[in-house]
Order: structure tokens, then C-alpha cells, then sequence
């Protein structure tokens, strides 16, 4: 007997993204191209929604039952690495199976974000170059495209573009039309999975150039800005022409001049980069999301046209109902700070935490509904005398105020106070919570840039403390509970004049 | 019933002789019982053996019931053993099934009691052993339960003709031996799929159709003494030689000479097939399982026959023991054989292997060249450093490449899950009233284990399947505030329902118990269960949780929806500040999502491809309304609400976003609304095939909309 070839396959997957099936249809094409084949997987609650595995081997010429088959794939010598989600890849050869000798890596490029990634309060995703790049490193060849993008595109199923492209990748013996048996025996969504199994083919036999999306260009400034905007050095000219359509579009070109008037002071002869991010984070933070800027979002044409594309479904209806839930912050945060100073005072004495709400669920597809949440949004004009606005705008030139210091000490120490901005975002409670976090880093790093500077040192220690404060709060809850107890130790060990101590404690922190 | 559709398997029980069935491990098992001749078959559901029953289950009335055989799903694992009490009296052949060792443990009274009393009809228990990779379960091993209890244990090497045969077999040795049998199988191979060819179906010759009418009595059957040392000795001087009798004259273990040389391996039966793909890839095999190297493949690990084991190692210089878990009870006693017969044979196993852990491959290979690094210098284990180099050299460069540890992705609850809100309102509950809030939970086994995970982090202990408020006994009378148990229904009707609410109620424990009910027993299966409302041979039960209650003396019972979040909130804050005393049950009712799209989605689909009027909920998130702080994210925990990139150029923060997956419970507002969250959800009902009147009253909203709404530039 001639030895057959053993051929083997690993489909590594997210539980309820039907692996299964994959497995299946793999198996029975090798059934009908007449080779020797098995698969296995691992049942049960590793399934819900966790990382699971599917395994398959197929025997190319000669064969026969006597053949040793083994369950699970072994490291180093896996032919094919199917994933329908690219974190799985990652897995996979963190785990060493995949291999440059020898492994055909065939995979989506879309992500499923695991709990964990989404945690966190600011990017907690694992970096995608990353994944792709070890893909390459630990494989033979890398067929790599977005399946569910592609299936999306054709309304059918990922599994089956991914099985096209598989067929397409021609690295098992089995031929075109195998695949396409397999499907039709299955007897399950076949016309759409024969559909998806096309796509996939093609994308892959035939690849199209990836044209790299393109970012939208700046939106058109008035032709009063358009000089105003030249002000400014090069790199930040679109940064600034998008905040000043977004500030008219919030409010009016009278805010936008306000805008322009802050950002000025900051601008430089030199390279840094401190306008832009200033100029970025500032337009953010001056488009607060308050009731009425909500209210204006939720009933514009854009929105419902948006909605619409989205159920994908023609000569449909659609009826919205909108989860309000303002709390009392909210609500007197729109009217006049004369005249609701004193009561807001009482409330935040009465409510330190969770102030009393008013829930609403609004049909905004319903013109009573539409009509209550439109005629909030028309509030616009009591904006600049609001109550929310006087603190808003206290706290914002207070923070532009203590970049603008730390700018005459050291540029890369303001950079990171303006980044420090990232931090102020969320409604209620969260956002409360993080502005006493913003306000928190800014008053310790200015402490910690006061003592470099009146010994004449580096601000090494200031700037690293405001990246890694930062850095940890936006990592997710733990490192948010964390971040003031590392802080103390910092400025601990600094005002103990132990710079290196301090610095120590910084990489520590963020490892 | 079951998570699956099992129509084609239930048509391949019924192949006659020489036609070839299609599928999968556990299909061949359930194949091999019919052709076996049981009169009857239960268990308890569990991964990885789950599907014996499901298939059954789906088999009963065009199978089972025609031949006259008996199937149940039994209440728990200890039920299910105690229906080998047919077999103890009657020469009935019978089989049940469960998830091992935690299966084993609930079982082991009656079957300690089993294999005391000896059974005279062929008795098999097929335990799928929860062991590694994509186990739920605590790990341990059942080989110890076997032998304390002088029960033979099988544990066959993987192909469906195998698992067939020694199906067979272990009837044939039960009988022999009078003795129950463990007939073990690995999770991966449950699910492998291959092909068997059939045999007959053998009708029962004691069955529903012909039944026993006579009772059979023997004071010698019965458990107490002094007939219990006369069982005991029973085991040692008749059952157990009876049983190595059986193993030898069946050829049950198999001897492969190779090339006869002094180094040899010893394996067991289940690890065959990894073992074999070792030398296979070290170059010391070929792809049919031949080897130079003499092997001894134990398929009966228990009792092992000791002719038989020294024989082979008489003539060996060295000698690898390949054994998967502690205590390595084959290493032992090979040396232990081996020291008494003195023999000069140096035997090894756990030091160039582990004691921990599943033999995969790599594992194994690595044992393997350990092992053989000082025969390298014979050429037929030459080459061998270069080929294992092949296999894992590229490892050293891996985390060059992912300097990042890939992210941990956990299993958890299911999108739309009814679970889940359960756990966002205790969560939300924790962190803004911590007074009553934060307070210990004890978890219980089951979907709702995953509450312990991220990103609730509720469940301070988990001890065992119904035994979330029996494992709060101790803690609440010395907490200072009332602590929470949870339990779901599976868990309640298994053991929760006496060992935890009576015994709580008995003992005026006074505490609070979060009785999750999605119907089913989710976790293995949606498996039907008592407040199911159906049997799994589909008749009706008419049981259900507030009678139980009731009936143990619970007063205290509240029902809540929950996907009501504020609702579900509420009843837990009264629930942990009433005054009254004693046990507080809070019944948190809400089907499992799975099932109900598995019955609801086609029938949709139907209506909408029938031109009928159809609506679909669904959620969704403003992006630029989402600042994208994601505290949904740490509340809800929804696979459908997930991230994606600000497509908003100043921001950079990934916003959250609902995928096409959505199933619409509604779960995304409810949390926003509970935890005062953010506006950014909304709920968007599609009415495909709208009628005439919805499409003119649509119209004339619109109309006014369109006059009104601003564009917009972003």
C-alpha cells in the first residue's frame, strides 16, 4: 500500500458563528471527491459564544479505514488554518500551530471584539496590523479578505464566501464542484450558500486591487472662515475647517469664532503638534452632547435615512422608539445659569450620586413623538446662558489655561495635557465621574510639572504620568481604580526628590 | 427536544446489517446499544454525551417504543444509575449515560450500591469524560470511581468501529462478570465523524412489549450485611478474575509486536490514536498505526490482567507508560508488576510526561522524544531531534510577532439571552446601592455560571449543579446583610429543590435565592426538564417551580420578567430589605433565546415570503450620539453589541454599535435606561409586507418629518 498524504485542517472559531457547518461541508466535499476523511469538535458550553475549535484531516490518495486519524491538530504540522474571524488567528499561533513551512492561512479579516476588548473606556482592540502581519510570518500563503463584508454585500452567509475561498485557495484536493455538492446535499439555505460559495471563489481566484478607503474630505467653511482657517499651520488647516462646520452646525459661526479665538494663543512656529490635538479635542468638547444637541441628532433626515439603510429592508416600515432617560443634571442644564444656579446647587448637595431621572421611551417616528423631541432641539438659542455652559466652558479654559503654561515648559508635557481631553465624555453619571478623573490628572501632573521646573529637570516624570493616567483610565475599570493610587505614589517618590523612583513606578503602572 | 434536529440520525438506528451509517462518536455508541439488545436507556444530559439522548429521545416513538424499549431522561445523574437496578434482579440488558466525573459523583451512590449487589443483565454506563480543552467542568478523572468500586473500565480506542465493538463487548463483560461497566469516552471523540458498518437491531427479550410480570428475589441482592461481605469478597474472588478472564479471551487489549525490540509503550486505549500520530510524526510510524516500536494498547484499563501485562514486559528494557490524569493508577501498578515478577525493566510515564492536563499532541510528542533521546543513537530513532524541530521550531518567534497576549474570549451568555439581564440588574444593583448591592453571591452550575465572567463578575463560589443556596448555607447566617444565591431551572429539578430550598427552609436560613428559569436546561442542550412542561419523550408534566416551592414551605415567591431590568432591580432590592424572615425566592422567567429563534425564525421567514405583514425588532446605536465611553459594554455584555470605529473624523474612541445578529429583547435600552446611561439606543421595528393603512399612516408621518427635520451636514 502506498502511503496516502495527510492533509490537515483547523478552524478555529467564535462559538455560534457555525464552524459546525463549515466542518461539515469541508468533510462531505472530501467524502464525494473520493478521499478519506474525518472531523471532530468539541461540544457543549465552550460553543456559547467562546473560542472553539473544528478539526478535520483528509487522506489524498491511497487510504482505506486502517488509517490513523488523530483528534486534535498538531502544532507545526496543520496545513490549512480556516478562521471566519481574525482575533482566532491570533490564537492560533499564539498556541504555535500554524507554521511558515508548511500552513495555507485562509481567513476573514473581520473582527468579533471579545468582552474583554470592549471593556475598555477608550481602544481596548487588539491592533489588527498586528494580527495580519503575523499571519503572513506564520504561514506558507495568506489569503486574507473580509468574508463578512463580502457575504453582507450578497446577503448570504460568511461560512460560505469562506468556503469558496477556500476552494479557490486550491490547496486540498477537492475539487470546485465537491464544494458545491456538499452544500446542495446539506439541503440547508442552499441557493443563498451556493450563492455566498461563488463570492468567495471569485474574490479569491480572481482578486480585485483593495482600493485603501479614503477619509471624507473636509465639509466646505463659509467663505468668512475660509482666511481664518489659513491662520493656521498646515498640518491642522483640516482639523480646524471640520470643527468650525461642526460648531456652526451645533450652534452658530459666532461659536466658531469663539473656537478660533481660544485656539489661536496655541499656535506656534514650530512643528508641534499641539495645535492640532488642542484643535481637535476642543471641538469635540465644545459640541457637548446636551439635551438639546441630542435632541437635534435624533431628529434629523440623516438619522431616519440612516436607520432605514441599515434594516435593509425594501418597502418596509420602519417606527423608532427612542431610550431617553435625562437626569435632573440634564433637564435644568439647559436653562439659564442665573436662573437655576441656586437650585442645581441644592440638587448636587441633595444628589451627590444618581439624581432623579425622567424615563421616556419616544416614538420619534410618530409626529407627537418626532414633534416633542424636535421642539427640544429648537432650545438652541438658551445654550450660551445655560447653566451646563458656564461650567462647561469653565472647565475647558481652565484645561486650555493649564496647557497653555505647560507649552512654555516643555511641548511634549502639553501634549499630553491636551490629550488628557480624551477623557471627559460619557452622559450622567459616567460623565460626571470622568470630568472629576480629568480634573484629578490635570491638577497632579501640573503639581508634578511645577516641582520639575523648579528644579530645573526634564518633565519627564509629569509628561509620563499624564500618558500613562490616561492610559490606564481608558483601559477599563481596574486600571481606572488604579490610576489615583499610582499618581500618589508618583508624586510621592518626586517630592521625595527620587526622580528614577518615580519613573519606575511609572512603567511599572503601565505594564 | 435538544438543541438539534437529529431526523437523519434516527434513520441510520434504524440500518439494518451491512448498511453504512453516517455521523458522528456518540451516534455509533447509541447505534451499538440497539444492536445490543437493551430493554432500556437513560441518563442525564450533559456535554459530551448528550446527543445519546437527544437522538433517542427523537427515536423513541418510531424505534424505541415499537421494539419495547424503555428511554427516559432521569431527574439527575443518581436516578439515572438507579434504574441499573433492573439489571440486578433481571436478566434485562440496560445502559444510561452522563457527564463524567461530575456525573459520576451525583451517581455514585446507587452505584456503589450497583456493583455491590452485582447484576445478573448486562449493565453499562457510558460516561463522557469532561477532561481538557473545552471542558466545563472541574478536572478530575473517573478511573478511581471504578476502582473503589470494583466496576471494569473501558476505554476504547477512537474510531466508530471501535466504540461499536466494545459497546458489545462491555455488555458481554458485564454479564461476565456480573459486574456494571464504564464504557468512557473522550469529548473530541464524541463528535468525530466517520462511518460504521451495521448490524441488526436486536429486539429485547425482557422489554415494555414482553414484560417481567414475576418478582425475582434473592436475599443475596440486597445491601446490607452479612450479605455485603459476602459481596464484597464476591469482587475479589469471582467478579474481577471473571472480568480479566473476559479481557483475555476477547482480545480486548491489543498486543503489536513491531519490530520486537527491548523499548516499548503502553497506552491507553483513548490515547491511541494521539500516541500513534506521535510516532507518526516523529518518523516511527506509518499512517496505518504500524510501528517498530511493540505496543501495548490497553482498552480495559480496569482491571488490567497481570499475565498479560508482564508478559509483555518480560523480555523490555524500557517501557513508556502514555496515561492521561493522577493518580497514574497503570504507571503504579506496571511497576508494582513489574517489582514483583523482577523484572529488570525500567518503566516511565509521568516524568518525561504530565500530570496534569489533556495528552494533546504536543504534550505527547514532547514525552515521546524525551523518552526515546537516549535510544537516538540506534538507527531507528535517528532523526528524530531534526523532525520534532520541524514541528515546533517556529514557536521560539511567536511572541516576536504578538508581543500582546491575544485577547481572552471567554464563553458567555448568548445575544438576546434572558439570563443575562439577571446579571446586569445585579451588577447595576452592586454598584449604586452597595449597602444592600454588594453582597456575596453564590453561583450554581449552568449557563448562568457565566455570570462570574467578565463583564459581571457575579458569583463568588461555584460548587456543584443545584447547589448554589446549599453553598450559601454557612456564609448568610455570618455575612452581616442578606447574601443572593442563584440557581437555574435545570439546577433547581436536579438537586437544588431538596438540597438546596428544603434544606434552607428547614434550617430558617434567611437569604435570598435568584431562581433563573428559561425553561430549558440550557446549557446542555435546551434539554426539557420538569417546568419545562414537556417530558423529553414529549408528554406532558404539568410541574411547576412555584408548586415545588410552595410545597417545601418557601412563602416568600416572587415572579419577574427578566428582560425588565428596573422591574428585575426592584424585587431584588425589596427581596434583600424585607422584613420578612426566612428564604426569599425571586423566579427571574424569560425562555432561552436559542430556542425560540430556532421555532420563531422559520416561521417569520415563512410569513414574510408569503407576502404576510411581519415585524422585526431590532436595536441601534446613534454614532453621534455614542461618546463612546462603552459603559453599556461593562453592564450588558450582549455578543450583538459590539464596537466599531468612530466614523466621526475628530473623535478617536471605537463608538458602540449593534450587529445584523441583533435579535431585538430589548436588553441594550433597558440597561441604558436602568444604569441612567446615555441616549444613544434606539429600538427600530421593520414591518415588512406593511398593509395599506400602515403604509398611509407612514406616509402622513413622513410627511410632517420631512418638513421639519433638519438635514444635517455630518
Amino acid at each position: 500500500m502506498t502511503e496516502p498524504r495527510l492533509l490537515s485542517i483547523l478552524i478555529p472559531a467564535v462559538g455560534g458563528q457555525g464552524g459546525g457547518v463549515l466542518m461539515e461541508w469541508i468533510h462531505e466535499a472530501a467524502l464525494h471527491a473520493g478521499l478519506g476523511a474525518h472531523g471532530t469538535s468539541i461540544p457543549g458550553v465552550a460553543q456559547r459564544t467562546g473560542s472553539t475549535t473544528y478539526y478535520l484531516e483528509i487522506f489524498d490518495g491511497g487510504g482505506g479505514p486502517a488509517l490513523t486519524v488523530s483528534l486534535y491538530p498538531v502544532p507545526g504540522a496543520v496545513d490549512v488554518l480556516l478562521a471566519p474571524e481574525l482575533l482566532e488567528v491570533g490564537r492560533m499561533i499564539e498556541l504555535g500551530f500554524p507554521s511558515p513551512g508548511r500552513t495555507t492561512i485562509v481567513t476573514s479579516t473581520h473582527r468579533l471584539y471579545s468582552i474583554h476588548e470592549k471593556m475598555a473606556l477608550g481602544r481596548g482592540v487588539y491592533p489588527t496590523e498586528a494580527l495580519e502581519s503575523a499571519a503572513r510570518q506564520f504561514s506558507r500563503r495568506l489569503v486574507a479578505f473580509d468574508a463578512l463584508a463580502a457575504a453582507s454585500r450578497h446577503r448570504t452567509e460568511a461560512n460560505a464566501v469562506l468556503l469558496g475561498a477556500l476552494a479557490a485557495s486550491a490547496c486540498l484536493p477537492i475539487p470546485r464542484e465537491s464544494y458545491r455538492a456538499a452544500i446542495e446535499g446539506r439541503g440547508v439555505a442552499v441557493e443563498s450558500n451556493l450563492r455566498g460559495f461563488e463570492v468567495g471563489f471569485e474574490l479569491v481566484a480572481y482578486p480585485e486591487p483593495a482600493a485603501a478607503p479614503e477619509p471624507p474630505p473636509p465639509p466646505a467653511v463659509p467663505p468668512r472662515f475660509v482666511e481664518a482657517v489659513q491662520f493656521f499651520p498646515e498640518s491642522c488647516r483640516d482639523v480646524v475647517a471640520r470643527a468650525v462646520a461642526r460648531l456652526i452646525d451645533y450652534q452658530n459661526e459666532d461659536y466658531a469664532d469663539r473656537f478660533l479665538g481660544r485656539l489661536a494663543p496655541l499656535v506656534r512656529r514650530d512643528a508641534s503638534d499641539l495645535p492640532r490635538l488642542v484643535a481637535r479635542y476642543l471641538a469635540v468638547w465644545m459640541t457637548y452632547e446636551d439635551a438639546i444637541r441630542v435632541a437635534d441628532l435624533k431628529t434629523r433626515r440623516s438619522r431616519f435615512e440612516r436607520i432605514r439603510a441599515e434594516a435593509r429592508a425594501d418597502g418596509a416600515e420602519i417606527i423608532v422608539t427612542d431610550y431617553l432617560k435625562p437626569d435632573l443634571d440634564e433637564l435644568y442644564g439647559i436653562l439659564p445659569y442665573r436662573l437655576v444656579a441656586p437650585f442645581a446647587r441644592w440638587a448636587e448637595r441633595r444628589w451627590p450620586q444618581g439624581r432623579p431621572t425622567l424615563g421616556q421611551h419616544v416614538r420619534t417616528t410618530t409626529v407627537l413623538g418626532f414633534l416633542r423631541v424636535w421642539l427640544l432641539a429648537r432650545l438652541r438659542f438658551l445654550r450660551p446662558s445655560s447653566y451646563r455652559a458656564h461650567h462647561e466652558n469653565a472647565r475647558m479654559d481652565h484645561w486650555l489655561g493649564v496647557v497653555k503654561q505647560a507649552a512654555q515648559w516643555d511641548d511634549a508635557l502639553a501634549c499630553e495635557l491636551a490629550r488628557a481631553a480624551q477623557l471627559v465624555k460619557g452622559y450622567g453619571d459616567v460623565r460626571r465621574r470622568m470630568a472629576a478623573t480629568f480634573d484629578h490628572l490635570l491638577e497632579t501632573v501640573m503639581r508634578a510639572g511645577t516641582i520639575e521646573a523648579d528644579k530645573g529637570l526634564d518633565f519627564a516624570v509629569s509628561t509620563a504620568l499624564a500618558a500613562a493616567y490616561r492610559t490606564l483610565v481608558l483601559s477599563g475599570p481596574d486600571g481606572e481604580t488604579r490610576a489615583p493610587a499610582v499618581a500618589a505614589e508618583v508624586m510621592a517618590r518626586l517630592e521625595a526628590n527620587d526622580r528614577d523612583a518615580a519613573l519606575a513606578s511609572i512603567d511599572r503602572a503601565a505594564a | 427536544m435538544g438543541e438539534r434536529s437529529f431526523a437523519e440520525d434516527v434513520k441510520q438506528l434504524g440500518y439494518g446489517a451491512g448498511e453504512v451509517l453516517r455521523g458522528e462518536g456518540i451516534l455509533a455508541i447509541t447505534k451499538a446499544l440497539l444492536q445490543s439488545g437493551v430493554s432500556y436507556v437513560g441518563g442525564y444530559p450533559g456535554a459530551p454525551i448528550s446527543h445519546l439522548l437527544d437522538v433517542l429521545a427523537d427515536a423513541n416513538d418510531s424505534l424505541l417504543r415499537p421494539m419495547g424499549i424503555y428511554y427516559e431522561t432521569s431527574g439527575s445523574e443518581a436516578a439515572a444509575a438507579a434504574l441499573l437496578g433492573a439489571s440486578i434482579n433481571y436478566p434485562m440488558r440496560g445502559a444510561v449515560t452522563w457527564k463524567s466525573v461530575v456525573g459520576t459523583n451525583v451517581a455514585s451512590d446507587p452505584l456503589s450500591h450497583v456493583a455491590s449487589a452485582g447484576v445478573i443483565g448486562g449493565a453499562l454506563v457510558v460516561i463522557g469524560e469532561d477532561y481538557g480543552e473545552g471542558a466545563s467542568i472541574l478536572q478530575e478523572r473517573t478511573h478511581s470511581v471504578a476502582l473503589k468500586s470494583s466496576i471494569p473500565l473501558i476505554d476504547p480506542r477512537n474510531d466508530l468501529a471501535s466504540f461499536a465493538r466494545f459497546v458489545e463487548e462491555g455488555f458481554g463483560l458485564s454479564e461476565a462478570c456480573n459486574e456494571p461497566v464504564f464504557f468512557s469516552i473522550r469529548i473530541r471523540a464524541c463528535h468525530m465523524r466517520g462511518t460504521l458498518t451495521c448490524k441488526d437491531n436486536v429486539r429485547p427479550k425482557i422489554s415494555m412489549l414482553s414484560p417481567l410480570g414475576q418478582p425475582s428475589f434473592s436475599l443475596e441482592r440486597i445491601n446490607l450485611p452479612p450479605f455485603t461481605y459476602a459481596m464484597e469478597g464476591k469482587k475479589f474472588h469471582e467478579r474481577l478474575p471473571a472480568a480479566q478472564r473476559y479481557v483475555v479471551e476477547h482480545a480486548l487489549n491489543e498486543l503489536h509486536p513491531g519490530a520486537g525490540g527491548d523499548v516499548a509503550i503502553v497506552m491507553q486505549g483513548g490515547l491511541w490514536n494521539t500516541t500513534l500520530r506521535g510516532l507518526h510524526l516523529l518518523g516511527l510510524a506509518d499512517a496505518y498505526g504500524d510501528s517498530p516500536i511493540p505496543l501495548l494498547v490497553l482498552n480495559v484499563l480496569h482491571p488490567l490482567v497481570p499475565e498479560q501485562i508482564v508478559g509483555f514486559l518480560r523480555d523490555k528494557r524500557r517501557v513508556l507508560v502514555v496515561e492521561e490524569g493522577m493518580p497514574n493508577y497503570v504507571e503504579r501498578e506496571l511497576k508494582a508488576l513489574a517489582h514483583d515478577a523482577h523484572l529488570g525493566v525500567e518503566i516511565q510515564g509521568k516524568d518525561v510526561l504530565s500530570p496534569n492536563g489533556e495528552y494533546v499532541p504536543q504534550l505527547v510528542i514532547n514525552g515521546l522524544r524525551k523518552f526515546l533521546a537516549p535510544e537516538t543513537t540506534q538507527v531507528a530513532f535517528a532523526g528524530l531531534e531534526e523532525r520534532y524541530a520541524t514541528l515546533f521550531g517556529h514557536q521560539d518567534h511567536v511572541r516576536s510577532a504578538l508581543p500582546k497576549p491575544v485577547a481572552k474570549r471567554p464563553p458567555s451568555f448568548c445575544t438576546g439571552c434572558p439570563e443575562r439581564p439577571v446579571f446586569s440588574a445585579m451588577k447595576i444593583l452592586r454598584t449604586r446601592e452597595p449597602a444592600i448591592g454588594d453582597t456575596h453571591v453564590a453561583a450554581d452550575i449552568g449557563c448562568t455560571t457565566f455570570s462570574t465572567q467578565a463583564p459581571f463578575n457575579v458569583g463568588n463560589s461555584v460548587l456543584g449543579y443545584g447547589m448554589g443556596l446549599a453553598s450559601a448555607g454557612a456564609v448568610a447566617p455570618n455575612f452581616g446583610k442578606r447574601v443572593i444565591s442563584v440557581m437555574g431551572d435545570g439546577g433547581f429539578w436536579h438537586n437544588g429543590l431538596t438540597n438546596g430550598v428544603a434544606s434552607a427552609v428547614y434550617n430558617k436560613q434567611d437569604s435570598v435565592l435568584v431562581l433563573v428559569d428559561n425553561f430549558y436546561t440550557s446549557a446542555t442542550g435546551q434539554h426539557h426538564n420538569p417546568s419545562t412542561g414537556k417530558n423529553a419523550r414529549n408528554e406532558p408534566t404539568g410541574m411547576t417551580m412555584p408548586q415545588a416551592l410552595r410545597g417545601v414551605g418557601v412563602k416568600w415567591i416572587r415572579t419577574v420578567d427578566t428582560y425588565r431590568i428596573a422591574e428585575v432591580i426592584g424585587t431584588l432590592r425589596e427581596a434583600l430589605t424585607t422584613r420578612v424572615p426566612g428564604l426569599k425566592v425571586i423566579i427571574a422567567k424569560g425562555e432561552c433565546q436559542l430556542e425560540r429563534q430556532r421555532r420563531e425564525r422559520p416561521v417569520a421567514r415563512r410569513l414574510e415570503a408569503a407576502g404576510r405583514t411581519v415585524t422585526q425588532p431590532r436595536f441601534g446605536v446613534d454614532p453621534d450620539v455614542c461618546t463612546g465611553d462603552h459603559s453599556c459594554m461593562r453592564l450588558n455584555g450582549c455578543p450583538s453589541l459590539t464596537l466599531r470605529d468612530n466614523p466621526d473624523p475628530l473623535r478617536e474612541d471605537p463608538i458602540a454599535h449593534v450587529d445584523q445578529t441583533c435579535v431585538g429583547c430589548g436588553v441594550c435600552g433597558e440597561v441604558a435606561h436602568a444604569a441612567v446611561l446615555c441616549p444613544s439606543f434606539y429600538e427600530v421595528r421593520v414591518v415588512m409586507n406593511p398593509r395599506w393603512w400602515q403604509r398611509l399612516l407612514a406616509r402622513l408621518r413622513w410627511a410632517v418629518i420631512d418638513r421639519l427635520a433638519p438635514a444635517g451636514v455630518r
